[in-house]
């Protein structure tokens, strides 16, 4: 608890965090707005095999795959900000047990996230909704598998934070991390894409980015996982690179 | 009190402590001198829990430092007065570091007034100049009311107004039966400031005592005048005395004391006009003990057009 509430301190006071947080803000709602619009003008013109496919909470939600890269680096800032300054040295000194430090953070990280990430997952979903109205068909709350979408979202941005977190722990430099986020949230899909088709189906549901597309989605294409399923495998991932992050966190000289 | 039992520590294939063991007690300021790169900060780390040794322990009151429950209240520490992140308030500082360890947000405005930074508390500390980090980094030492305290080369880029303050302050908190355990390179400062030093050179450790102690174990030389200098270091060299710098005046001789030098002088019928015994700087006790255990050691130009 006392653990806790020092990284609560550490992580409000900070402008990296802060600046994360807005990013998330502007990329998911901007975006959001922005597709979302394109979309409503460009309808009449779209043919019926689009139609049918449309899902208006995904869609909605688009500017989640840009605020990604903005959650990452909140989680990973978190940690590599501490080597890159030395303050580990202080903060490891004041909580000299590294598994009780990593679990603080963690706690105050994720909760974080995962209230500012639903606020922002929620208002971009009701503005698209309004942006559709009248002319692009819309999605409610009400429907179970539209708020189990806007609510997966969430997650995933979550997640992926908590994933950003776990490469910084490993990596402790804060451009070597973000480097290697970048990479697999880009550069992964596209070595898939190259992939042969019968490999692709296979492999490509794995790639973090299809768990998240298939985390908000109403109706996952049949290639993908189910929303459940992918957050599953995300939340396996997380906690597999999180373990070998503190693993090393615990023996490793600071 | 703070115990370094049989500390051995190495980093790849350079070996950074040797078997190194010590006592540092209570109510006292104890220096912990050596070369650059001889080991302290290294110790210092090992006792904070930073790195782990490979062998041996350091123990606080008999614990390793990993296990105290809240350490801050046990055991101050100022590492690198600039590790902190450059864009947090010294007050958000301070108070992270206080909510780690459930000590009361009022006695971070406690230290922050006695460092001398409560006006600038609410700026951000990459903006700090290093004196005032070195003092933010004291507030923070000082932030649990801890009985152990370590400061790791604490003079390093102070100004002397600074340098005073910090020797006084080591002073009275020594006085108030604390232990205090200071590491630097340079051996003037730990003259001035410490009570008991402990000397390391590569990981070592080489010796231990008061700075009179220290002095007084070194063979000093003795500075003599007489009325034919030439016949007395014939003489005395006879006696494997070690004479240098003869002039028409004096000389310094080394290896004999001043008795054995006036007796010497009498049975040869030279007439002595002076006989001084020459006590050694701390700082010449401490280059010949480290003398073998200087690291990164520098050789004179002329050594090398010799070759």
């Amino acid at each position: 608890m006392s653990t806790t509430r020092s990284e609560w301190i550490k992580f409000r006071s900070v402008r990296s965090t802060i600046m994360g947080f807005l990013f998330t803000f502007v990329l998911t709602i901007g975006l959001g707005a922005l597709i979302t619009v394109a979309i409503r003008s460009h309808w009449s013109q779209s043919g019926v095999a689009d139609r049918l496919t449309f899902d208006a909470v995904s869609t909605s939600l688009a500017g989640t795959y840009f605020a990604s890269f903005a959650v990452g680096v909140i989680g990973i800032l978190f940690i590599t900000s501490e080597y890159s300054s030395g303050s580990i040295r202080t903060t490891l000194a004041a909580v000299p047990n590294r598994v009780r430090l990593m679990l603080g953070k963690l706690i105050v990280l994720a909760l974080s996230m995962i209230i500012v990430s639903e606020i922002v997952c929620f208002i971009t979903f009701l503005m698209g909704q309004a942006i559709y109205s009248g002319v692009v068909p819309t999605a409610s709350l009400s429907d179970g598998a539209v708020l189990r979408s806007v609510l997966l979202a969430g997650v995933y941005l979550t997640l992926l934070s908590v994933l950003g977190f776990a490469i910084g722990i490993i990596l402790r430099q804060s451009g070597a991390c973000i480097s290697v986020f970048t990479s697999i949230l880009l550069i992964i899909p596209l070595i898939i894409f190259f992939l042969p088709q019968s490999w692709q189906t296979s492999v490509a549901k794995y790639e973090p980015s299809a768990l998240g597309r298939a985390m908000m989605s109403t109706s996952p294409p049949s290639a993908d996982f189910g929303a459940w399923t992918a957050l599953v495998v995300l939340v396996i991932y997380v906690i597999i690179v999180l373990g070998v992050g503190t693993t090393m966190l615990v023996r490793r000289d600071a | 009190m703070l115990k370094i039992d049989h500390l051995t520590k190495h980093y790849k294939d350079t070996v950074a402590l040797n078997d190194l063991s010590f006592e540092v007690k209570p109510g006292v300021v104890t220096g912990f001198l050596g070369p650059n790169g001889s080991g302290k900060s290294t110790t210092m780390r090992i006792i904070l829990g930073l790195d782990h040794a490979n062998k041996g322990r350091a123990t606080i009151n008999g614990t390793n430092y990993a296990d105290l429950k809240a350490p801050l209240r046990e055991v101050g520490a100022l590492l690198d007065a600039k590790a902190v992140h450059p864009g947090r308030t010294a007050r958000n500082h301070l108070r992270s570091l206080a909510a780690s360890n459930q000590i009361k947000k009022s006695r971070v405005e406690e230290v922050l007034q006695f460092a001398g930074i409560s006006s600038v508390a609410n700026k951000k500390v990459g903006g700090y100049s290093l004196g005032m980090s070195q003092r933010l980094g004291i507030a923070a030492a000082l932030l649990g009311d801890p009985q152990v305290l370590l400061f790791d080369e604490p003079v390093n880029g102070l100004d002397p107004e600074g340098i005073r303050w910090i020797r006084e302050f080591f002073r009275s908190l020594a006085n108030e039966g604390r232990t205090v355990f200071v590491s630097s390179h340079l051996m003037s400062e730990m003259a001035v400031s410490a009570d008991q030093i402990i000397v390391i050179g590569r990981g070592k450790f080489i010796t231990q005592g008061s700075v009179d102690d220290l002095t007084a174990t070194a063979t000093g030389s003795v500075l003599v005048r007489s009325t034919d200098p030439q016949k007395l270091t014939t003489v005395l060299e006879g006696l494997h005395g070690v004479v240098e710098d003869v002039n028409d005046h004096a000389m310094s001789v080394g290896g004999l004391t001043s008795d054995q030098i006036g007796r010497a002088a009498f049975d040869a019928g030279v007439t002595i006009l002076e006989l001084t015994p020459q006590r050694a700087s701390l700082e010449e006790v401490f280059m010949d003990l480290t003398a073998d255990a200087v690291e990164y050691g520098g050789s004179t130009l002329e050594s090398t057009h010799r070759e």
